[in-house]
């Protein structure tokens, strides 16, 4: 009467229904109840269709033929897949009552083991012959558990890894670890080159000593924690230090000259040497101020065009308190950007230009130790 | 002749009524939005570009449909034997692959072409910058290197101009708008004068466009953004030459206090009192005469919220989605022909023409027009800020000293 696909959809465009009835009665939202009868209303049409077309498959409405064929007939074989499925619904629910991320592994372990026991049952019914079925298992299987497998692995040995290396006590000890590890790798991998008949279980035991090697050292790495690692200063704790002077800081030592997203700044300021110039999307190269949105984080790229090195510095001019001293950071800056570098500044302001006419001040970009500057409008 | 089967008969039926309403849909009046009645240049060029390529692709979905449709009813499973089934026609498959082939790269071209025009910003007449946030967009106008704005220079002091709702242009002017938003992702969409544009927090992103004749063009808000997405829309009010020039300088014009003794009086009070803390009014002072400064940002998520400065001046509010204006006034300036658009625009709100129901009902309960995120008891996401105009529990007489008062910002 029915084929099979158009039973799917009867059945999910009934539990469509249903869950548009259930939700909004509970839940008593219109936004997830027009949701699901939309989808009901998809799935219902997609169901009028398939009935009235037999899921274009004559052949399928032969069910006779399904229940009596020689591949119909096998036994069902062990599997361990039921298993797993159980100990994700174990896990679910453990982690209910623990922490999100077990319920999390425990959905992705019950999705898997009924998946593969999904697989499993598909192929031994794909005909009467079990090397035939086995081999369709392992087509339909190995490009979803392979590369899983693979990830799985992969992740394993660099998480590991990574315990190891913040598990050394000083930056140059893992150096010299990693440098001896690489070497014993590497002097390994060329004697099998050069062996020409290696037997593929010295191989194997070569890499399974190896993999498990190094998990255990991350386990070990990991038990230890890590060590201590120090931080470096940024340009933040210039702003909080008031140090945004033209003089080279631990912040500019090593900093990175060069910004990855370029893409859509609020402006870019230049500097070559003597003024800073606004490039700014729709403009003709002549604006003094530079206007930007109040109560909102705007992005400043600032090129550095000048022969020597230039610190960008905003002044943000906040107010005091009734002792005067300023109830938040002064100014902010962009590390000491060398010629022809790049740096971005994100800054937010939360009082307009005019509130702080009266003190006769301005928010101000200056590029630190000259006179070079550009007065913010914050409207 | 065989009879018809009833269920035959309904689908027909069914079938006829759908594609009558679709028909008829297409026949509507007064459609503000309508993307394929362009009044700007970008959205002529965009005009020029869909139609044939709606015709191509149309012509081709047809052919494909009318093929499902013979296949389904000529093939429908009657119990006959199954066709012969065979493979392989290279010249039939070759042409299957090259046709479309060709169709795209013709597609190709002036589409590439077209988009590459319309992000083109240079030369602007007028830059603005748009602000979009829950559920409202802000524009503010900064000034030139020579103290013009939009390239008309003030004729009394310049400074920035703060505006919602309503964007106002010169006409026969490349206006490029610089566009962020300050919470979620919006979208900048006026169907008339172009196409979409999506305002992303963090990043500055330019669009173009330019209005043919004086006149409003509606829009709205194109990227769901919350609650009350359907509430956030936009007009850009296009003036000529000296009409815009108007329109500056009454912007620029300083704060006029109400008269004392007046209800417009008490009702800037009220302002201070109740209001001020997110509303700016620029030039606004309190009772001991220091200038009052707005701080959204301590009650608002987005940290913003509109400036009424000259709110009477614009003829929509709460997001271009309510009036200012009665029916009659409204359509009076929505359909007037576009040499007489201007001075009509600039009278703004009159006493006559002002709609108090609905900015009444908005002071009474905001949140009950327009859907929002105020309920004190839900807002530990947004550690207490609002997400929109909350309930405040004015009086009647709070209420009626504020519209007089508001009624003077102009």
């Amino acid at each position: 009467m029915f084929t099979t696909g158009t039973k799917l959809l009867i059945g999910s465009a009934a539990l469509a229904w249903i869950g548009a009835a259930v939700y909004g009665v509970a839940q008593e939202g219109a936004l997830g109840t027009i949701g699901l009868v939309s989808a009901a209303v998809a799935l219902s049409l997609l169901a009028g269709i398939n009935t009235f077309v037999r899921d274009s498959n004559v052949s399928a409405t032969d069910t006779e033929s399904f229940e009596t064929s020689a591949a119909a007939q096998a036994t069902a074989r062990n599997s361990l897949w039921p298993l797993l499925s159980a100990l994700g619904i174990t896990m679910m629910a453990l982690g209910m009552a623990t922490l999100p991320a077990i319920f999390i592994l425990g959905i992705v372990v019950t999705a898997a083991g009924l998946l593969e026991w999904l697989v499993q049952g598909w192929s031994e019914r794909a005909s009467a012959e079990r090397a035939y079925n086995d081999e369709a298992r392992e087509v339909l299987a190995d490009p979803l558990e392979l590369p899983v497998a693979g990830a799985i692995v992969f992740a394993v040995i660099v998480y590991s890894f990574s315990r190891v290396m913040l598990g050394m006590s000083t930056k140059e000890a893992t150096v010299v670890v990693f440098s001896v590890l690489a070497a014993v790798v590497l002097a390994i991998g060329t004697m099998i080159a050069l062996k020409r008949n290696i037997s593929t279980p010295v191989i194997t035991g070569v890499f399974s000593i190896g993999i498990v090697a190094v998990i255990a050292g991350g386990a070990i790495a990991g038990l230890n924690g890590e060590r201590e690692v120090h931080e470096h200063e940024t340009t933040a704790d210039l702003a909080e230090e008031n140090e945004c002077g033209p003089e080279e800081t631990h912040a500019d030592d090593k900093a990175s000259q060069t910004v990855a997203a370029k893409s859509n700044p609020a402006a870019t300021l230049i500097f070559d040497g003597a003024a800073l110039e606004i490039d700014q999307a729709g403009d003709d190269g002549n604006s003094e101020t530079l206007t930007l949105p109040r109560s909102n984080p705007s992005n400043i790229m600032f090129l550095n065009e000048s022969d020597g090195e230039a610190r960008l510095v905003l002044e943000l001019h906040p107010p005091v308190d009734e002792s005067g001293v300023p109830i938040s950071i002064e100014r902010i800056c962009t590390t000491l950007v060398e010629e022809g570098g790049r740096q971005f500044m994100t800054a937010e302001f939360d009082r307009p230009s005019f509130a702080l006419e009266d003190e006769g001040v301005a928010y101000e970009f200056v590029v630190a130790g000259t006179d070079a500057s550009v007065e913010v409008v914050v409207p | 002749m065989t009879e018809s089967s009833p269920l035959r008969s309904r689908l027909r039926t069914a079938a006829l009524v759908g594609v009558g309403a679709v028909v008829l849909a297409s026949c509507a009046q007064d459609a503000p939005q309508d993307t394929w009645d362009p009044a700007g240049s970008e959205a002529q060029r965009i005009h020029d570009l869909q139609w044939p390529i709606f015709m191509i692709a149309g012509i081709v979905g047809l052919i494909v449909m009318a093929v499902v449709a013979i296949c389904v009813v000529k093939f429908k499973d009657r119990g006959q034997p199954i066709p012969e089934q065979s493979h392989g026609k290279a010249w039939l498959e070759y042409m299957f692959i090259a046709l479309p082939a060709v169709l795209l790269a013709g597609i190709a071209v002036p589409t590439v072409a077209t988009i590459i025009e319309l992000n083109d910003t240079d030369d602007a007449d007028c830059v603005i910058n748009v602000t979009g946030q829950q559920w409202w967009w802000e524009y503010d106008y900064p000034i030139a290197g020579d103290g013009s704005i939009c390239g008309y220079m003030p004729t009394g002091e310049t400074g920035t101009i703060v505006t919602s709702g309503q964007m106002v242009i010169p006409t026969d002017a490349k206006v490029v708008i610089r566009g962020t938003s300050r919470d979620v992702i919006h979208s900048f969409w006026v169907p008339r004068l172009n196409g979409k544009r999506d305002m992303v927090p963090g990043g500055v992103h330019t669009w173009n466009f330019n209005a043919n004749e004086p006149g409003i063009y509606a829009g709205q808000c194109a990227e769901f953004c919350g609650l009350s997405h359907a509430n956030m829309r936009m007009e850009i009010v296009a003036l000529d030459a000296a009409d815009f020039q108007s329109w500056i300088d009454n912007q620029l014009e300083p704060y006029q206090p109400p008269e004392e003794g007046t209800l417009a009086a008490e009702g800037e009070a009220e302002f201070v009192a109740q209001c001020a803390r997110c509303h700016q009014v620029d030039g606004l002072t309190d009772a001991d005469g220091n200038l009052v400064v707005a701080h959204p940002e301590d009650q608002v998520y987005s940290g913003a919220a509109p400036n009424l400065t000259n709110l009477m001046t614009r003829n929509t509010f709460a997001g271009a989605t309510w009036d200012l204006l009665v029916e009659d006034c409204r359509d009076e300036v929505w359909d007037a022909p576009a040499d007489e658009f201007g001075p009509l625009y600039l009278e703004g709100v009159t006493d006559e023409c002002l709609n108090e129901t609905q900015l009444k009902q908005w002071l009474r309960n905001a949140p009950a027009m327009k859907p929002m995120y105020t309920d004190a008891e839900l807002l530990e996401p947004t550690d207490g800020l609002v997400r929109g105009m909350p309930y405040l529990a004015l009086s009647e007489d709070q209420i009626d000293k504020l519209v007089a008062y508001l009624l003077e910002r102009k």
